[in-house]
């Protein structure tokens, strides 16, 4: 009993994190239909940018963490205006290729200035390790589902509460009926890709606490994409539940079938759990049923 | 007033819509636009707004002047900010899954003044109707109410000039008169609107003067009155004033189709 307690606690708490990953590519699909593949590589960008204030230049947590973050929507309106403003108006399969370039030469430049070998990363937070008789959750895990609530959370009051949400809820219908009203498309989508890039920084940042950071550190974005499939490539609600969702599976798969000797099965089986889903709705579970008039 | 002098307009570098378009709409007044489908009326309005650029259009020749100032190549938001023109695009250009409060909000980015909330109140007492319907997707509202959503959207932008793009398109007769009367209404309170419009009975008789647009051009233009009068826009616009009546096969568009030039 305590085992599967366990095993749900932590896959909720993982989940957490897979689920502003998947709320990073949601917000940029809902503005621009197109996919960000390069999310791997902005997640290990984003974390270099924290780990340099952070444990380069010694600042305090409470300064370097926002630096961290502008710096990493910095980095992601940058590109944008880059790589993605220059195709404005032309079908979104273009951006999306562009993102796949996007990864290689991100990956690449990490590389070249990183090097290959892992950093050490390790942030100093108030222990708040759950302890319940044989149950433990280790403090950097809930802290690491503490702050991406909380980002969840922040992302949600921008899009729903403010000027710009609004705004960019508009244009993510249609580019051209919110030019015609003098809603300013081209600065909205860099705050999208902005915005979306510090979420992504954020898990990044968490998911290297667990351990260390390095250009391979990338290779978790990939979770990302059975989040948002199966949550709805276009609800904000679904990527945060969808994340949920890929977190218990690799939990329950990496506690209870990896162990009959299927080793490296969690890695497989949320695709296979996103197979299921997109049988029975092809839009996921939360994505927009389109209005019909009838 | 706004003045269009010699428009020529191509999309993609080869499609000429508009081949020389000079027309003007005086302050304070409606200027109706009318053609057949094709003449070039919703390019037209595209470039004055600043919005060809998305449909791959340009404007190889001519000037689109406010007053003395060109807004030629202007980008949309300058257009809408700071010479407070608006276009209403043609099928309702309101977004769906919004709801009818944050459409009006939406509507209001441009501006920074704190009197937003205000006006969406003010939008409500215009359309009644809309208020009820505040908290609703405007997706799930009828074609009726989604047109006034969309010229109570225009009005959050605080426009001085406004664009109408077929208002009437698909609307049931009596709730397109009653656009008409809102239309109406707007330029009495002292806006200045273009109208582009198939209805054209309805059209001539709220506008002071017409324009009529075949192939991108202009052929004929005129007061309103004088135009409702006219043989030609009678004919081929109203549909009344043909001599006899003709058989099926004779009244076919193309046999029929009125040379201008």
């Amino acid at each position: 009993m305590a085992d599967l307690i366990q095993t749900l606690g932590a896959g909720i708490l993982i989940g957490c994190v897979y689920g502003i990953l998947g709320l990073g590519i949601v917000i940029i699909f809902k503005a621009s239909e197109a996919f960000n593949f390069a999310i791997g590589e902005f997640l290990v960008v984003g974390s270099f940018l924290f780990y340099i204030f952070f444990f380069d230049f010694h600042l305090p947590l409470m300064v370097a963490l926002p630096l961290g973050l502008i710096a990493a929507g910095g980095m992601g309106a940058l590109i944008e205006r880059l790589s993605i403003k220059p195709l404005l108006g032309r079908s979104a399969l273009s951006m999306t290729i562009i993102t796949l370039g996007l990864a290689s030469v991100l990956r690449a430049s990490v590389q070249f200035i990183f090097g290959a070998h892992s950093y050490s990363f390790f942030i100093e937070l108030p222990d708040f390790t759950l302890e319940f008789g044989n149950v433990l959750f280790p403090s950097e895990r809930v802290w690491a589902a503490l702050l991406s609530l909380l980002t969840f959370l922040a992302l949600l009051f921008f899009l729903f509460r403010t000027r710009w949400g609004v705004a960019i809820r508009a244009i993510s219908e249609s580019q051209a009926k919110a030019l015609a009203f003098g809603i300013d498309a081209r600065f909205l989508m860099l705050l999208v890709w902005a915005a979306s890039s510090m979420c992504i920084a954020v898990a990044g940042i968490m998911i290297s606490n667990f351990g260390a950071l390095s250009y391979l550190t990338g290779i978790v974005g990939l979770r990302a994409i059975p989040v948002v499939l199966i949550g709805g490539m276009d609800s904000i609600g679904g990527a945060l539940i969808g994340g949920l969702i890929v977190g218990l599976c690799e939990a329950l798969i990496g506690s209870y079938v990896e162990p009959l000797g299927l080793v490296g099965f969690k890695d497989v089986a949320p695709y296979i759990l996103l197979l299921i889903v997109l049988f029975i709705r092809p839009y996921g579970l939360w994505g927009t049923v389109r209005i019909e008039r009838i | 007033m706004l003045a269009v002098e010699n428009l020529r307009v191509v999309y993609r570098d080869v499609i000429s819509i508009l081949n020389g378009v000079s027309l003007q709409a005086n302050p304070q007044e409606i200027s109706v636009i009318l053609g057949a489908n094709g003449a070039g009326k919703t390019t037209l309005l595209r470039a004055i707004a600043g919005l060809l650029s998305i449909y791959d259009g340009d404007i190889i020749e001519g000037d689109i002047k406010l007053g003395q100032v060109s807004i030629k190549g202007k980008e949309s938001r300058e257009i809408v900010k700071k010479f407070g023109l608006t276009y209403v695009m043609e099928d309702r250009p309101v977004f769906w899954y919004l709801t009818i409060e944050e459409n009006l909000a939406a509507a209001a980015y441009s501006r920074w003044d704190g009197e937003i909330k205000a006006d969406i109140e003010k939008v409500f007492t215009y359309f009644p109707v809309l208020k009820s319907l505040r908290h609703k997707k405007a997706g799930y509202t009828s074609g009726g109410e989604q047109q006034m959503l969309a010229i109570g959207m225009s009005l959050m932008t605080k426009p001085k000039i406004l664009l109408f793009d077929e208002p009437s398109l698909g609307l049931a007769p009596l709730v397109s008169e009653e656009l008409f009367r809102i239309i109406q209404k707007l330029n009495r309170e002292g806006l200045t609107i273009l109208l582009v419009e198939q209805n054209a009975q309805a059209a001539l008789q709220i506008g002071h003067r017409g324009y009529v647009l075949e192939n991108g051009r202009v052929v004929l233009e005129g007061e309103a009155p004088v135009l409702l009068a006219n043989e030609d826009v009678r004919e081929f616009y109203l549909g009344v004033g043909a001599k006899e009546r003709r058989s099926y096969q004779e009244s076919k568009r193309y046999k029929r189709r009125k040379r201008w030039l």
